[in-house]
């Protein structure tokens, strides 16, 4: 009895094992994680449809290695807990390239698993220095570092000559890491940092925070972290007549900003990547998307295309969809995508990734300062 | 000087925010005090009424009405109305049903019934942030021009007048009115009350109302004060109002006054003293102090175990 019971869960996991073996054969599956619902869902919006368009352009034109490509779609909530749910999802769905996460916090967690499992992940948005610094073989991104980010805001402010400034995060990986780089630049180039302080994520209150502000007498604020914080910030420092201009990075820089601030969202400065919608080589994508009523122009939308854009080139170039042959190819092609020439490093970095510091308005429109 | 100024901003901040809580606080502390249970579902009714608020200031600007006191007026109504019927549908399918059994059972089901508003509000509003129009603007400032200035918002004299006028209205109810006197009975003893010919089904489902109002009251002056809401912004605000209520002692009306006053001023000295990342901390840890040395909170009665 027992051994006919063996045999049969043997038969079965078999079965289930060659029935796996057989759609992996007329398909690849691309997993795409990132933030579908909760407070930062419109960054995962731009990821979601930049990747999809990318998946379906691709299949259009045939395919990798003559097989569709396969959106599976997760949403992480830009949840650390979550994402390492949606990721080990991923890897039971048989996924073995990923475009994601989106969040610092989401990605580290999930890039381990990725990593023991042989998946080989990129992500479009995820910014922070340590997500790379662990000797992964097999994570990638489309975007630059806080590390480069962090000096383009903080030269910018320098070229102000402001008197004081201030320096707050929201304690998360992504924000903190990109407030110290900033803090660490000012300081460096003889700027008086009067304050370096974290908020809590997800508080509403920032009344005493802007009283702080007043009473230390800072001309620039610098904020690490999302919008929907900076946009409270904004907004109550408005009206206790904090006079100061805010900057921030990325993650600040879209319209919802503008629906929590209103009029104090003008003038605030932003480091974002270059606008890669207004490029010419890039005006048939741009027209492709908008026929889909999709609008190209968030900052992770061409950045997500480009990534499976590489996972697809990277397959064709190792002749091979082996996560590991992939990788290898990344690391010594040179691929050209909407988002310029893309080289890797050993880290899985690209070797070079511009920022472009913005004055935002409060119609949601932005102006290149430099 | 400058310092004094600072000191006495940092009070108001922490006075306004501490009266909201107080306001969201009364219904914990209400209803624990008639059925000793712990409403969980009250952080979403909180978070509804901002949001009925919200869709009301909305509305009334679609069609072009921007006139302040009637705004704010219809605003109150519309969220007082929705979050009362919220509380006492919780109270309905949460509560009765279960009422008398175990108490682990309500303590569950209201958390359920926390989990599916949340997500409906999720569901039907979406879970970006949504902005509150800037309705009151302006204030009062002290000190002089070329320095450090204390500013009082008329936001925030708005913040403390309701709160006044709602915690004095509720003392008044509590302790004149016919209902109020039946919901002190039932307070002190639900079979006996039961017994002497008071409708104690009533007077619980009148808690929840009651409670549910004020948290209505507080989401609509949070909601404008802090400029934004989302479905997740009663949870957090609920476990602060909660800890208000232990703080000054559960069941007690007076202590959760106390205790919503005590907490916000603690987070907002915290955040100007120390730093905002100890915000949190400091509210929690005073919580555990004052339960070490107080069990029953500041303002609350020992309770004698009946046999």
């Amino acid at each position: 009895m027992k051994t006919s019971v063996k045999k049969l869960v043997t038969g079965i996991s078999a079965s289930i094992a060659l029935m796996g073996t057989g759609s992996a054969l007329a398909e690849i599956k691309v997993g795409i994680a990132g933030p579908m619902t909760g407070p930062v869902a419109q960054y995962g919006d731009m990821q979601f449809s930049g990747a999809r368009m990318a998946i379906e352009r691709i299949n259009a034109d045939g395919g990798v290695m003559g097989e569709q490509l396969v959106a599976v779609e997760v949403d992480d909530v830009c949840d650390p807990k979550q994402a390492v749910t949606v990721a080990n999802r991923l890897v039971n769905d048989g996924v073995r390239f990923v475009i994601g996460h989106l969040c610092s916090s989401s990605t580290q967690p999930a890039s381990d698993i990725y990593e023991d499992e042989g998946i080989l992940m990129v992500t479009p948005a995820s910014t922070s220095p340590d997500i790379t610094e662990r000797g992964y073989e097999l994570v990638f991104r489309t975007i630059g570092l806080d590390s480069m980010q962090g000096p383009v805001a903080a030269n910018y402010l320098v070229s102000l000559n402001p008197e004081r400034v201030a320096v707050i995060h929201d304690k998360q990986q992504y924000g903190e890491g990109i407030a110290t780089a900033v803090r660490d630049t000012l300081k460096e180039a003889g700027v008086e940092v009067a304050m370096f302080e974290g908020i809590t994520a997800g508080d509403k209150d920032f009344s005493s925070l802007v009283t702080k502000l007043r009473d230390a007498g800072v001309d620039y604020v610098y904020y690490g972290g999302y919008h929907p914080e900076l946009g409270l910030i904004l907004r109550q420092a408005r009206q206790a007549n904090l006079d100061a201009t805010f900057m921030g990075p990325e993650g600040v820089g879209n319209k919802d900003i503008n629906t929590i601030a209103g009029e104090a969202a003008e003038g605030l400065l932003v480091t974002l990547p270059p606008s890669f919608d207004e490029k010419a080589e890039n005006q048939a994508l741009v027209s492709a998307f908008k026929e889909k009523g999709e609008d190209p122009s968030g900052p992770f939308v061409l950045t997500s295309y480009a990534a499976v854009q590489l996972v697809a080139e990277g397959i064709e170039a190792a002749g091979s969809i082996d996560p590991f042959d992939v990788a290898k190819a990344l690391r010594a092609g040179t691929f050209s995508t909407p988002i310029g020439t893309v080289e890797y490093d050993d880290k899985g970095d690209m070797e070079s990734f511009e920022f472009v510091v913005y004055e935002w308005h409060s119609d949601g429109s932005k102006t290149p300062v430099n | 000087m400058q310092d004094l100024l600072y000191f006495v901003q940092q009070l108001i901040n922490g006075l306004t925010i501490g009266s909201a809580y107080a306001l969201i606080a009364i219904g914990y502390t209400m209803v624990y005090g008639i059925i000793g249970m712990i409403n969980f579902a009250h952080g979403e009714v909180y978070m509804i009424g901002a949001y009925t608020a919200l869709i009301a200031i909305t509305g009334l600007a679609a069609f072009g009405i921007a006139w302040l006191p009637l705004v704010l007026l219809v605003a109150l109504v519309c969220a007082v109305i929705v979050s009362s019927a919220m509380g006492w549908a919780v109270e309905r399918v949460a509560y009765r049903p279960v009422r008398g059994r175990h108490r682990l059972i309500p303590l569950i089901s209201a958390i359920g019934m926390s989990i599916f508003l949340q997500n409906y509000v999720h569901l039907a509003q979406g879970s970006r942030n949504m902005g509150f129009p800037l309705l009151i603007e302006g204030g009062f400032r002290f000190g002089a021009a070329d320095s450090f200035q204390t500013s009082i918002s008329y936001m925030q004299i708005t913040i403390f007048i309701t709160t006044l006028v709602c915690m004095t209205a509720l003392s008044l109810f509590i302790s004149r009115s016919r209902t109020g006197r039946a919901c002190r009975a039932v307070s002190q003893d639900l079979g006996m009350s039961n017994l002497l010919g008071i409708d104690t089904n009533k007077i619980i489902a009148a808690t929840f109302v009651i409670g549910a109002a004020l948290a209505a009251v507080a989401g609509l002056l949070l909601g404008m004060y802090y400029g934004s809401i989302d479905p997740l912004f009663g949870f957090i605000a609920g476990l602060k109002a909660f800890t208000a209520a232990v703080l000054g002692g559960i069941g007690s009306i007076p202590g959760a006054m106390l205790g919503g006053i005590i907490l916000g001023i603690s987070e907002s000295m915290t955040s100007g003293y120390l730093s905002g990342e100890y915000k949190d901390v400091v509210s929690f840890g005073l919580l555990i102090l004052i339960l070490l040395f107080k069990p029953t909170g500041l303002l609350g009665k020992p309770e004698v175990e009946k046999i």
